[in-house]
């Protein structure tokens, strides 16, 4: 069995009488970059505040590194880095010293620092009032401090928050590379799908205190659905070409669309169809958007789960992998 | 872990003023009393404290005491508090590897340093003031060290009160009020009962079973710091 670094049981907090986190089962193992998904209200800043022990859970149990919270804390807060909610700072201090506060209490050698803020890529700015920093420093900062302590665990909420596209970019590819190069695991919390599709692991997402949906991203995609697309120049004859291969598409405005067909079959297919003379013009992927998925299962949206086809309807398209021009 | 605590407290107070405050409280209240006794050397050092003139400086200057500790520590308090509040640091900082009660204790530690440091102030200007006026008669050592430190052990229920309600409470408009209404009240002290803790920094200065007040500040506070201490413990972290 895996080993579990976060898992929660009935996780349960009320704002009065009201669950803004309601019996939530958390099950984070080691090397995971996990997605903390959820809309503003979600309850996901609440339930990371439990797992950090600043506020007391109604009901259910934290167990962190395998060992109780409430037993445990200090010793599983020291391998436990976070950043809740917009960042803290402290105004009047230089980054060096925000981070000298935590250092001594953490008891890391002080080189830490000069390597944290290196890697947030604050070295230049080091030694300015931190009150003067842009909203995105800031937060580079708190991701900062958040690894000073060489933390096993690092836990983020909505650390893209504040930044601008590059800063997300690096952020993101800063937290990717966490498992790979430390081991370290990751909580990341965030409503934005698309963010989390792009660095996460595995994803849960919550919605009004409750777990909707908790598997690996790759499940969340297939269960999003994909269909391929198949534009060429004679639809109805290759419609007979594909059958006897097996294959039963539909007709879609002069192309075929097919459903639940490996990488195998469309080759074959593929093949079969430039045999017939047929000139292929795109080969294409075309999932149900996963924020179509997402507003479906949060009920955030009215959002209809069967228009899959419109891939315009939030967004960028996603035809990935197969895009491709039969040159012919 | 609570001396780790106490000099990241420290590191904190950096740039805040807070030392300003610690240096401007008894320097000023010894100026006071320097032009006081300087303006009105006649009437005062040549009559009316002539055969004491020491004794007449501490009591004059002593008047002030309790009235200054009360705004020194709500001052203080407020300062210290500030630096977590502002940006509302505690989450970050109770996310560290630290208990709260020990939290709490350092911040009081800081605000006790600065006290023992304003009085350990107070003491060396006040004998400064004495020494230029070229008083006669041996210096008074003793009371010189004890008459800030005693209506201040007397005064520290206050600090138990205004610890909590500072670190408790991000809004520091009713610590503040509450803590500027009580100087000024205090300076009616020792015509209060004796049952108001109000009233003990004035009783001890006035000399009146002043081990006893100092004991009942030191207990009164003793009791609020623990209930504060507990309830910052236990309490949500917004
Ligand atoms: N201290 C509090 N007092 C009362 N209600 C609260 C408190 N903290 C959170 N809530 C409520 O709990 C719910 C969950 O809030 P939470 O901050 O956890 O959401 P979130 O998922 O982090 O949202 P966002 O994406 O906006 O950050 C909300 O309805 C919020 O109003
Ligand atoms: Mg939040």
């Amino acid at each position: 069995m895996t080993e579990m670094m976060i898992e929660t049981r009935n996780l349960t907090k009320k704002y009065r009488g009201t669950r803004a986190v309601d019996a939530l089962n958390l099950a984070i193992p080691r090397g995971e970059i996990y997605g903390f998904l959820g809309p503003n209200g979600a309850g996901k800043t609440t339930t990371i505040r439990m797992l950090l022990g600043l506020i007391k859970p109604d009901s259910g149990v934290v167990q962190i590194f395998g060992q109780d919270l409430r037993k445990d804390r200090l010793r599983i807060l020291r391998r436990v880095g976070s950043l809740v909610e917009y960042p803290s700072y402290y105004g009047h201090l230089n980054a060096i010293e925000n981070l000298e506060t935590s250092r001594r209490i953490l008891n890391v050698p002080k080189s830490r620092i000069d390597e944290v803020l290196h890697t947030v890529g604050l070295t230049k700015d080091a030694k300015r009032h931190v009150k003067g920093y842009s909203l995105g420093m800031k937060q580079r900062l708190g991701i900062a401090s958040a690894l000073l302590g060489s933390p096993e665990l690092l836990i983020l909420d909505e650390p893209t928050n504040g930044l601008d596209p590059s800063g997300i970019l690096e952020i993101r590819e800063l937290i990717k590379r966490m498992p790979q190069e430390q081991g370290i695991t990751v909580l990341v919390s965030s409503h934005l799908l698309s963010e989390v599709e792009q660095m996460a692991s595995s994803v849960g997402i919550v919605n009004q205190g409750r777990m909707i949906f908790q598997d690996t991203i790759p499940n969340l995609q297939r269960k999003a659905g994909s269909e391929i697309h198949i534009a060429l120049s004679d639809a109805e004859t290759a419609m007979i070409t594909a059958r006897e291969l097996g294959c039963f598409p539909r007709l879609d405005q002069g192309k075929l669309v097919f459903k639940g067909i490996d990488n195998d079959q469309i080759a074959r297919l593929v093949t079969a169809l430039v045999d017939a003379r047929h000139s292929i013009y795109r080969v294409e992927e075309r999932r149900k958007s996963l924020e179509d998925l997402f507003l479906t299962m949060t009920g955030g949206g009215s959002s209809d789960a069967a228009s899959a086809d419109d891939t315009i309807a939030s967004g960028a398209p996603r035809a990935a992998g197969l895009r491709r021009e039969a040159a012919q | 872990m609570i001396g780790k605590l106490l000099s990241t407290d420290l590191l904190k107070m950096r740039r805040t003023g807070i030392w300003w405050v610690v240096l401007i409280g008894p320097v000023g209240l010894a100026a006071m009393q320097a032009l006081n006794f300087g303006l009105r050397y006649d009437y005062l050092v040549r009559g009316r404290y002539a055969a004491d003139p020491w004794s007449g400086l501490l009591n004059e200057t002593a008047m002030f005491v309790p009235i200054a500790v009360y705004l020194a520590m709500t001052l203080l308090m407020a300062m210290i508090a500030n630096i977590e509040n502002k940006q509302n640091s505690w989450k970050q900082m109770l996310a560290l590897p630290v208990r709260r009660s020990q939290v709490f204790a350092s911040k009081f530690l800081c605000c006790l340093i600065q006290l023992l440091a304003a009085c350990a102030l107070l003491s060396v200007s006040t004998a400064a003031v004495g020494l230029a006026l070229n008083f006669s008669g041996p210096i008074p050592y003793a009371d010189l060290l004890t008459f800030g430190v005693y209506p201040m052990l007397a005064s520290l229920p206050m600090l138990g009160f205004t610890l909590w309600l500072t670190l408790t409470f991000r809004n520091q408009a009713i610590p503040i009020s509450l803590g500027i209404a009580a100087s000024l009240m205090s300076v009616f002290g020792a015509s209060m009962p004796e049952v108001v803790p109000l009233a003990w920094p004035a009783l001890v200065v006035s000399g009146q079973r002043a081990l006893t007040f100092m004991g009942l500040g030191v207990g009164l506070f003793a009791v609020l710091y623990l209930l504060g201490s507990a309830h910052f413990s236990r309490k949500d972290v917004a």
